[in-house]
């Protein structure tokens, strides 16, 4: 358990600096493309640099880390940050036949790139890891931080988790039938009754520590499981409420990750069916699209939430919260295996 | 190919081989120095510049020395590129 400070996040919606969630943008050509600002705080001459998932997990981080102690540790998640790079790297290599390489692809083709570069900008010498293990990559991160403070309750981390969309992820996953093959509006994705989804992409970062005092959200707890059976996962959910949610408390809203693919609805269903007809329920693929880490612009907007930010309409499915939030679910499923559980409340 | 037409064909592969932002190709002077202050390149940048050489004009620099005194500026760089460029 631990709580959630600033937090900040560049996504494909209104997001960053400031967030205006009621305005909805929709997908063009089938991909939810996050809207960049214009960077200030990276240096011009490292900028040209940075390919787009440095770039906005770099532009994500820098300002929730202005004004506050160097933290003790960077602690971020992707499965696909520096693809784009290696691929031309690995492509100079066969263009080139082996010959005199560029070193820009080679130093960005890597996935910690972000963390390294966010590391270097702020002469921060402190723990700095990379997790990527898919979708569960910011699973991960959220487990490696409550480790850490558990460890050093005193300590400060700055987690997060970023993904884009690149020609080479998109096309792998678009031939693998994880993208819808019609277009489909923000509104049409949930009832369109066909496979797929829309590509997203996105990064949400955030300041952590034990502290209660000032928090935004207490992460209560994590917990992920792989598996293809949604019998399994209902009783797995079932256990995890029952093992977290304080006694006496409901869940007050599920965040659901549900995506538009008809072949994950059965999870999706069978999270409502446990949280039952008590708990409102909003989404928010619509908004993100579908990526691997896309449970880190969840989070994000569950912070928001618990601050008292209201939730916007089009992500209503089912009832809307009362007053007074106090508890959010968030149950994802990433292509019918990787499920995911957070937990997050009022601190 | 004369001299003028090389000088804005190789002012395009920089700004294009560096992803410089906000410079336009012809933004950059003939003589206006590549590293520090000028362009502001710095060392990856010049590892960029000998690949660049390379791959467009088929020249290998392998003296570090040597490549110090052919990217001072577009003007060092062009003159090298005519004298013993192989494509």
């Amino acid at each position: 358990m631990f709580y959630i400070h600033q937090h900040s996040c560049i996504s494909p919606q209104q997001t960053f600096p400031v967030s205006r969630i009621d305005e909805l943008s929709d997908a063009v050509d089938k991909k939810l493309q996050v809207i960049e600002p214009s960077y200030e705080q990276i240096p011009p001459g490292m900028l040209r640099r940075m390919g787009k998932a440095v770039r906005i997990g770099v532009g994500a981080a820098l300002p929730i880390l202005k004004g506050l102690p160097a933290p003790d540790g960077i602690i971020l998640g992707t499965a696909n940050a520096g693809k784009e790079d290696c691929v031309k790297f690995l492509n100079q290599i066969i263009e080139y036949n082996e010959g005199m390489l560029t070193p820009l692809n080679f130093v960005q083709g890597t996935p910690n790139a972000i963390a390294s570069q966010v590391g270097i900008l702020t002469k921060n010498h402190g723990y700095n890891i990379t997790h990527m293990h898919l979708g569960l990559a910011f699973e991960h991160v959220l487990t490696d931080a409550d480790m850490q403070i558990t460890e050093n309750p005193s300590g400060l981390f700055l987690i997060g988790a970023v993904d884009d969309i690149s020609v080479y992820n998109y096309y792998f996953e678009d031939k693998g039938g994880w993208y819808k093959k019609e277009t489909v509006t923000g509104k049409q994705l949930y009832d369109s009754g066909t496979d797929g989804s829309v590509a997203g992409e996105a990064a949400a970062m955030f300041m952590v520590n034990g502290n209660r005092t000032g928090a935004a959200a207490k992460l209560i707890a994590i917990n992920s499981l792989h598996h293809t059976d949604a019998e399994v996962m209902k009783k797995y959910l079932q256990q995890f409420i029952i093992n977290h949610l304080p006694h006496g408390e409901k869940i007050d809203l599920l965040l659901s990750g549900e995506n538009g693919d008809n072949r994950l609805r059965v999870f999706y269903d069978a999270a409502e069916e446990i949280t039952g007809r008590e708990t409102a329920i909003a989404r928010f693929k619509h908004m993100s699209g579908e990526f691997p880490t896309a449970t880190a612009m969840g989070l994000w907007l569950c912070c928001r939430f618990l601050q008292g930010d209201e939730i916007p309409g089009h992500m209503i499915k089912y009832s809307k919260p009362e007053k007074g939030l106090r508890n959010i679910l968030i149950y994802n499923n990433y292509k019918g295996i990787q499920h995911s559980f957070i937990l997050v409340a009022i601190p | 190919m004369d001299t003028a037409t090389l000088k804005l064909q190789l002012k395009q592969q920089i700004v294009e081989f560096l992803n410089l932002l906000n410079v336009k190709p012809e933004d950059i002077k003939d003589d206006e120095p590549l590293f520090g202050e000028g362009l502001g390149l710095d060392s990856i940048d010049s590892i960029e510049l000998i690949v660049l050489l390379n791959r467009e004009y088929g020249i290998v620099i392998e003296d570090p020395k040597e490549g110090r005194k052919i990217l001072v500026n577009v003007n060092t760089m062009v003159d090298y590129i005519e004298k013993h460029r192989t494509k």
